[in-house]
């Protein structure tokens, strides 16, 4: 649960400074008092924290509706279980944090329509929990396996077995949010196929929070896989990795995983399936790759795959930088990162998802300065080939030096459309996607 | 009158920036070749038609019509079963077909960069020599394009394990309707990425229906062409238990490639018209189908064939190859066309109901029908309970409106069942006027607030997915008329 406002409504490392923005806080502080008598009722039906003084204040609704009473005045910055309150640029005076963890329910599982319904303020690991029960999952394993459902929806998140599966986007079939201005609203419905009307869940995907609420989600659920088997390959190097991959998505073997590690030089491929169609396409794949090979079994993978999962989740005090480019391991990018970790002094440990183009950097050692130089650097290094680079977590400092977005997709516009459309007063997170917007 | 003014200035607009290139269609009889799609009963006759080459050409039409105040609609093959290309009266009709250019096969990446009047099946030939292929599987697969898929977020039989076209899509350049040109999902359409940040916008240009914009150029998704495909046909004495098999294989954790069930009136149907090996006696029949690696393709093969006999299969066939396969899938996809031996005219549907919700709704639909005293077959792909049926009808014996009546109970029915009014036609005009039954209007006010965030000033393809009072204060239109392709047998209806 989420600590009864002992923290502010966000950690410290994201806050540029956090007196900076007083006056601004006071003003939206008063005209929330007076716009909506509806918040100390629902606060105080809530199961936790909200502060009796005024400034800010953490509000935990359970239902829709108080959910949505508790939105409609004032800044307000979503959260969930608070795993990534850092993504993106720091959010600017947040007057009221809604923590969405009292809205945690399964509301309806339909195993035999391999459907769910459920509260955005699940967890991941909950429900995955209780899925696997009826011999089900969702196909989806983001590091954050704590995170909500709801979160992970608005932080675009995914995982290793993206390659195979897909992200969140294609799981979500129906979803209720709730807009700044009170409306709830609903789009999609409890059937897998289903083309009627805008799909505003999409909407949401990637949204962190500037939009709207996800109060509820249908989700498609799929069998679980009989087994899972992972091979290794140890001393893979950038032109390595890249020939590997090509190898494998050229293959009929139908890996659901292939992440390549640096500095160690691991490349790991996972495949899913029936007990003997698993092993049988992971001994195909053994022929497709060469080095020194290793290969584990259902629980050794579990057991690998879990750790692997922590290299992306950092601590207080990390950088952690998001690169999204066209599916690949590009060496220079790979070079470049390297060179400009060591000019500036610091170590960079990279993950590397190559048949779908992802890198996450973790950037530890050295000053806030160094590892703004970093970002700065590597940032340009990615842009020059298309790519996107974001910034997941900093170390304090760093946002005084270098924005937490890079270049804006060509689409930045519709995007400000669309966010003015929703939140024109831009209550919802503002500043988390500056500078673009 | 002000509208034939503002097409003359699009012409001349368009001309002067585009040069001779430009393929203009503006006499009568040329435009009115573009004045339904394969919902024909609606017709409306464009006031302008344009063939343009390249996307500067695409800008230049909607910058112009954008000026002068002219709706427009893109247009990809016209197969569209909902009316989504249905042009607006006296406004701009920009076919797409010129654009057809597939521009990049790249087999590491498994993934297509293609112009949007590529047909979606020559994606999947340009990709088969590195044993590719692009999934989501229309029946109108053989002539419609990528571009009308992007917009109606196309099916197929195959989604349920594949999925829809959203699903397949990486990146779109479109022009947008304030006349820019983005791209969304990516920085660069030449090296699209899986995870742009910022807005899915690309989730929602798919499946829009062709009101956010016209794509250019589409970066689709790849996949390896199946190991194996196995297929077999299982006959049933009663409707329940081909429900409960398909209940029971999906409890058993198995994804099939496809599950399709047709009842007695279908099968006979198709049985008369192609003798595809359907026992017409049969109350239903499941159309089974896996693919996937050899060894876990044979081991599930062997689970799903012994699921139906446990279920009381009458008859269990198995095709021995592909040509086999080829004649069971023909079969399947002939029942439209073989409607036209029960009944001269007949409506189609395409609800979704809940998997689970199958039974009900083949009895809801039967007592609706009995009420009506009409005819109803039922073609539908049970595995992810996207309903097709067919009510047939006699339009001499003045059975048309009650017809039209039962087709939209039928589409309500599924609704009230927890399900969709539409699996994979999308919504166009068809069904807008029954969208009141799905969405709230606080649900339809946020999709048009996204709607005017893309196109603030309402002309890109307007009237369609949203209920008008002009749409919906007029009486339903009128029969099914076949689209020429589907006459000559190019094309089929799901």
């Amino acid at each position: 649960m989420v600590g009864p406002s002992s923290s502010g409504p966000t950690p410290g490392d994201a806050l540029p400074g956090g007196a900076s923005g007083s006056a601004d806080g006071a003003a939206s502080a008063s005209s929330a008092s007076s716009a909506s008598p509806t918040f100390a009722p629902s606060a105080s039906t809530s199961s936790a924290s909200a502060s009796a003084l005024p400034g800010p204040r953490s509000i935990t609704p359970t239902t829709v509706k108080d959910l949505r009473d508790a939105v409609t005045a004032g800044t307000v910055l979503i959260r969930g279980t608070g795993t990534a309150t850092t993504w993106g640029a720091p959010v600017r005076d947040p007057r009221t944090t809604v923590s969405l963890t009292g809205m945690d329910r399964i509301l309806d599982h339909r195993p035999a329509d391999m459907t769910v319904y459920v509260q955005g303020g699940i967890r991941l690991d909950v429900l995955q929990a209780e899925l696997a029960r009826h011999g089900q999952w969702l196909p989806y394993d983001p590091a954050r396996s704590e995170a909500t459902v709801g979160g992970l929806l608005a932080t675009g998140d995914a995982g290793p077995r993206r390659l195979g599966y897909g992200s969140l986007r294609e799981l979500v079939i129906g979803a209720t949010m709730v807009f700044p201005d009170g409306a709830i609203a609903k789009s999609g419905g409890h059937v897998i196929k289903n083309v009627a009307g805008y799909d505003l869940a999409k909407l949401c995907h990637g949204s962190l929070g500037t939009l709207g609420v996800v109060a509820e989600l249908v989700l498609r659920v799929h069998p679980l896989p009989q087994t899972s088997r992972t091979v290794m390959v140890r001393d893979v190097d950038t032109a390595a990795a890249q020939r590997l991959t090509w190898a494998l998505t050229r293959s009929a073997t139908e890996p659901t995983a292939i992440e390549w590690c640096e500095p160690e030089q691991v490349l790991a491929v996972r495949f899913d399936g029936t007990s003997a169609g698993a092993a049988a396409r992971a001994a195909a794949a053994r022929t497709l790759l060469s080095g020194s090979l290793a290969e584990l079994d259902h629980e050794e993978s579990e057991s690998f795959w879990f750790s692997h999962a922590a290299r992306v989740i950092a601590e207080p005090g990390d950088t952690v930088l998001r690169a999204a480019t066209r599916p690949g391991v590009d060496p220079a990018l790979v070079r470049a990162l390297a060179a400009w970790a060591e000019q500036a002094g610091v170590k960079a440990m990279l993950t590397c998802s190559p048949a779908t183009g992802g890198y996450t950097v973790r950037v530890t050692g050295g000053d806030a300065k160094a590892h703004a130089e970093l970002v700065k650097n590597w940032r340009a290094s990615v842009e020059a080939v298309g790519g996107f680079v974001m910034l997941r977590r900093r170390r304090p400092g760093v946002d005084a030096m270098v924005e937490s977005w890079g270049r804006a997709p060509g689409a930045v516009e519709v995007m400000r459309r669309v966010k003015g459309n929703f939140d024109p007063e831009n209550r919802f997170a503002p500043g988390r996607f500056a500078p673009w917007f | 009158m002000d509208r034939e003014r503002a097409l003359r200035a699009v012409l001349a607009d368009v001309t002067a920036a585009c040069g001779p290139s430009l393929r203009v269609l503006a006499g009568a009889a040329e435009r009115r070749a573009y004045e339904t799609d394969a919902l024909t009963a609606h017709r409306v006759l464009p006031g302008l038609v344009l063939l343009p080459d390249n996307r500067e050409q695409v800008a230049a039409i909607v910058r112009a019509c954008l000026a002068q105040g002219v709706p427009y609609v893109a247009r990809g093959a016209g197969t569209g079963l909902s009316g989504g290309a249905l042009p607006a009266e006296s406004g701009v009709v920009i076919g797409l077909a010129r654009l057809n250019r597939i521009l990049e096969v790249d087999p590491d990446r498994r993934i297509a960069i293609v112009e949007p009047g590529v047909t979606n099946q020559a994606i999947s030939a340009a990709a088969g020599e590195f044993d590719l292929y692009y999934a989501p599987d229309p029946s109108s697969q053989v002539v419609c394009t990528i571009g009308g898929n992007v917009a109606e977020n196309s099916g197929g039989a195959h989604c349920l394990k594949y999925g829809f076209t959203s699903h397949h899509v990486l990146a779109v350049e479109a022009v947008l309707p304030d006349g820019s040109v983005a791209v969304l999902g990516s920085d660069d359409i030449e090296a699209p990425c899986y995870d742009a940040p910022g807005y899915d916008l690309r989730g929602v240009f798919v499946g829009a229906e062709g009101t956010c914009g016209v794509a250019t150029r589409i970066a689709v998704r790849l996949l390896r062409t199946p190991e194996v495909v196995r297929t077999l046909v299982a006959d049933f004495p009663d409707v329940a238990s081909a429900g409960d098999t398909v209940s029971a294989v999906i409890a058993a954790g198995i994804v099939p490639a496809a599950i399709e069930m047709m009842d007695n009136l279908a099968i006979r149907a198709c049985e008369d018209a192609v003798h595809a090996g359907y026992d017409r006696q049969a109350a239903a029949s499941l159309i089974i189908e896996l693919d996937g690696p050899g060894q876990e393709c044979a081991e599930l093969f062997d689970e799903v064939s012994a699921l139906c006999s446990a279920h009381g299969c009458t008859r269990l066939r198995i095709a021995a190859d592909a040509a086999e396969r080829a004649a069971i899938w023909a079969g399947r996809k002939a029942a439209f066309a073989a409607m036209g031996r029960l009944s001269p005219e007949f409506l189609l549907q395409d609800g979704v109901v809940p998997r689970t919700r199958l039974a009900e709704a083949l009895t809801g639909i039967a007592r609706l029908a009995a009420d009506a005293g009409l005819r109803v077959a039922n073609v539908f792909h049970a595995g992810d309970g996207n309903l097709h049926p067919l009510v047939l009808y006699r339009a001499a014996d003045g059975e048309e409106p009650d017809a039209e009546r039962l087709a939209a109970d039928i589409a309500e029915l599924c609704v009230a069942l927890g399900g969709s009014l539409s699996g994979e036609h999308g919504i166009g005009v068809d069904k807008a006027c029954s969208m009141p039954k799905m969405f709230s209007p606080a649900d339809l006010a946020a999709m048009d607030r996204l709607r005017a965030a893309f196109d603030p000033s309402g002309l890109c393809n307007p009237g369609k997915v949203f209920p008008t009072p002009a749409l919906c204060g007029e009486a339903r239109a009128g029969a099914y008329q076949p689209h020429p392709l589907e006459e000559t047998g190019k094309i089929q209806r799901w």
